[in-house]
């Protein structure tokens, strides 16, 4: 295709634009160079969440705590096995797109040589950066509920809270045992989910969980996301003679279901997902309303109070889960330099798999210390059952760590 | 519209031309010797000649033909789900799997033009928009095969050219900058050739196109089933290279029907090189607007690139290449 004269031609081209390449990259580096002098002593923590987007709520929360621990940590004089060196926080945006995820989380590896990486709610933008921190060789903490982040053999995944296939169990056999402790024995209940991915799969779980406790399922309703009017799908739960309802929705859908039970005094138990159950908008939108809806958590705020109320003092709303979580995988992240009295990724890795994480902000997971296993999940976390109580959520169940009687509604 | 679409002749190489693209080929080699093969920039790079390939292969039916589809998420969607479950469930090479879902994506884009080819303009953009959605409610209901909502992992394998995976991103630059080439050279002999100048008799006016003996049906059914073909197999290439992926991405409209259909409009519709500057400048603007403004406020990342893609349109709407033609233009008559 090309004669000699052009390859002639293009030698000496190219050989123009590696030099002003190298030049440029010079430039571009410089303000790295710089910044890496400043921060010698500082330990980069990469956090990747979705600050914009449908999760942005979420991704806020979650870096809303991840920066006070920081602080805190900082405050108290930095990482003492390191000579105490400071947190930085590198903080990006992952958006709602996997791909973006794992390009933010490319960047900070390559060009902030971040320890570690924290993020990113979402179980899709999880998943996308494991595989990245995974090749790389770089510990990525994790609140992401997929079974699939801690099943496919990866090193450097540690997951802390429980698996979503276990919260979707716990959903049912708990509220089951709640209702058993409270004189009633379930035999019936009632799915209605909205029709989307999310809402189909939750359901797909719940009934799974149905049969193995050998539950009648006496309602199996889909209704299309964004529903206007629930008052027939209220009806057939009335008559079906269920006796606890599991309404899968984020959040909207939720909110009418609960209203319009209320206005027919409807007083089935009724048991979110977490999601949009346990989120401070679900009490806004519904008030006194809310009282006594329950909800399985895989964290709640009434279990370490000393620490979350640090929390609601700064920004204004009580400390949702993924706040707890994230502030508890940064304590378990200081723990783990301070052991590995090293910045290097490997060695972080390995005192995050050798260390019982039993000080600090990683005590306010549920089960109090954190020990991650030979897959990189925490064996000692277990869901937990809260309830809507005078507009704060109490965890109800299980009994060890129960702070509050749930209510249960007089049959008849 | 401009001179290379009125005039094909201008689609045949000038040597001053040749000499350019083989410099530019040569810059494109390089690069990657003087990156980190596991760093950022080198993935950024990767991605953009990935996208760039994939507005390329668009530019077949939408550029030659006008038929604007905003569907191709389903053929690119079908060749990252072909191969990657017969890598999960069989251990076959990405490579053979990618051959697969060429032929599934050909066999999806044929059953399409049967009832939607015969539609125009508005029309066609909107069945075609059906298809990538059915095919996101697809893969998001049927668990069992595709995973579901949650997504597909590739399963991790040593470094192998034969498994299709690598630990740096360097290896993949070289593969998307051949898939870039590959997919250009095809859509420019489509363009200089035959079926070029019977997708452009349609785009100009098809029912005179088929009054001169064009069989306009036959036309753009080759054209679909070529860029469906080539697209499935960039689908490939980008669930090896990102090795995960899940519905509401890899058949979403924002994040791949739309944004192959950009880069293509953006850069020039219908020319060799429009869509390899559209992605060029897209991609690029789009990391270094999250780089630099997502740890700021919420969404602002977002606002930016948006407000430059606006600029960019309103300033220009035959694309970058026409702008640059036009600066170029100017300044040759300035030393003049």
């Amino acid at each position: 295709m090309s004669s000699g004269a052009s390859d002639y031609r293009s030698k000496t081209f190219r050989l123009g634009r590696r030099a002003a390449l190298a030049a440029g990259g010079a430039a571009l580096a410089m303000p790295f160079v710089s910044r890496a002098g400043f921060a010698a002593d500082a330990v980069n923590v990469g956090v990747v969440q979705p600050l914009s987007g449908a999760n942005a709520q979420f991704g806020i929360n979650s870096r809303n705590a991840i920066e006070m621990v920081a602080e805190e940590i900082n405050a108290a004089g930095g990482i003492k096995s390191l000579g105490g060196a400071r947190i930085n926080l590198i903080v990006a945006d992952s958006t709602s797109t996997p791909t973006t995820a794992a390009t933010v989380a490319q960047r900070m590896i390559s060009q902030q040589s971040v320890v570690a990486v924290l993020g990113a709610f979402a179980s899709s933008l999880s998943l996308a950066i494991s595989e990245v921190t995974e090749r790389r060789g770089i510990p990525l903490l994790t609140m992401s509920f997929t079974d699939q982040l801690t099943e496919r053999g990866f090193k450097n995944v540690f997951q802390i809270v429980s698996k979503g296939s276990v919260l979707g169990r716990a959903q049912v056999e708990d509220s089951v045992a709640l209702a058993r402790e409270n004189g009633e024995e379930v035999r019936k209940i009632a799915i209605l989910y909205e029709d989307t991915a999310y809402g189909t799969s939750q359901a797909e779980g719940l009934r799974a969980a149905a049969k193995g406790l050998g539950l009648e399922i006496a309602v199996d309703e889909g209704y299309p996301h964004g529903i206007t009017d629930v008052t027939p799908l209220v009806n057939k739960l009335r008559i079906s003679g269920a006796q606890l309802v599991f309404p899968v929705s984020y959040l909207n859908d939720s909110i009418l279901i609960v209203r319009t039970m209320r206005q027919q005094g409807v007083t089935i138990p009724t048991v979110g997902g977490a999601a949009g159950y346990v989120i401070p908008d679900f009490v806004q939108a519904l008030g006194d309303l809310a009282d006594g809806v329950l909800s399985i958590a895989p964290a709640n705020y009434d279990q370490a109070p000393e620490y979350t109320e640090r929390f609601r003092k700064r920004f204004g709303y009580f400390m949702v889960h993924e706040a707890i979580e994230h502030a508890a995988l940064m304590g378990c992240l200081v723990g783990a330099l301070e052991a590995a009295k090293s910045k290097d990724p490997a060695a972080v890795r390995e005192a995050l798999l050798a260390t019982t994480f039993d000080s600090g902000w990683a005590t306010v997971m549920t089960g109090g210390t954190v020990k991650f296993d030979a897959t990189g999940h925490n064996a000692n976390a277990f869901p937990v059952m809260v309830q809507w109580q005078k507009r704060e959520l109490a965890t109800v169940f299980p009994a060890k760590v129960a702070k509050a009687k749930a209510v249960w509604p007089k049959r008849g | 519209m401009t001179e290379a679409v009125a005039s094909p002749r201008a689609a045949a190489l000038r040597p001053g031309r040749a000499v350019l693209i083989a410099a530019v080929l040569a810059v494109a080699l390089a690069v990657p010797l003087g990156l980190d093969p596991q760093g950022y920039p080198i993935r950024v790079l990767t991605l953009t000649l990935l996208f760039a390939a994939m507005g390329q292969a668009w530019n077949i039916v939408g550029g030659l033909a006008n038929q604007i589809s905003l569907g191709h998420a389903g053929f690119f969607g079908i060749g990252a789900y072909a191969s990657t479950i017969l890598l999960r469930d069989f251990g076959l090479s990405p490579w053979l799997g990618m051959l697969a879902g060429m032929a599934l994506a050909a066999l999806a884009a044929a059953a399409l033009a049967v009832p939607t080819f015969r539609l125009k303009g508005h029309y066609f953009a909107l069945v075609t928009l059906a298809f990538g959605e059915v095919m996101r409610v697809i893969a998001n209901s049927w668990s069992s095969v595709t995973g579901g909502p949650v997504g597909l992992s590739v399963p991790f394998a040593p470094d192998s050219l034969w498994m299709f995976q690598f630990g740096a991103a360097r290896p993949y630059y070289y593969i998307c900058l051949g898939a870039l080439v590959a997919v250009t050279l095809v859509f420019w002999r489509i363009k200089a050739g035959a079926l070029g100048y019977r997708l452009r008799a349609i785009k100009e006016n098809a029912d005179a196109a088929e009054v001169i003996g064009v069989d306009t049906f036959r036309a753009k059914l080759q054209a679909g089933l070529i860029s469906a073909t080539l697209t499935a197999g960039l689908g490939t290439v980008y669930a090896q290279f990102s090795y995960f992926f899940d519905p509401d991405t890899i058949f979403g409209v924002a994040t791949i029907s739309v944004r192959m259909a950009l880069i293509a409009i953006v850069g020039g519709v219908g020319l060799t090189f429009g869509p390899i500057v559209g992605a060029f400048f897209i991609i690029p603007v789009e990391e270094f607007a999250n780089a630099a403004l997502a740890g700021r406020a919420a969404g602002l990342s977002a606002f930016v690139y948006g407000a430059v893609l606006i600029a960019v349109i309103l300033l220009k709407p035959e694309g970058l290449l026409a702008l640059f033609a036009a600066l170029g233009k100017r300044w040759r008559e300035r030393r003049r």
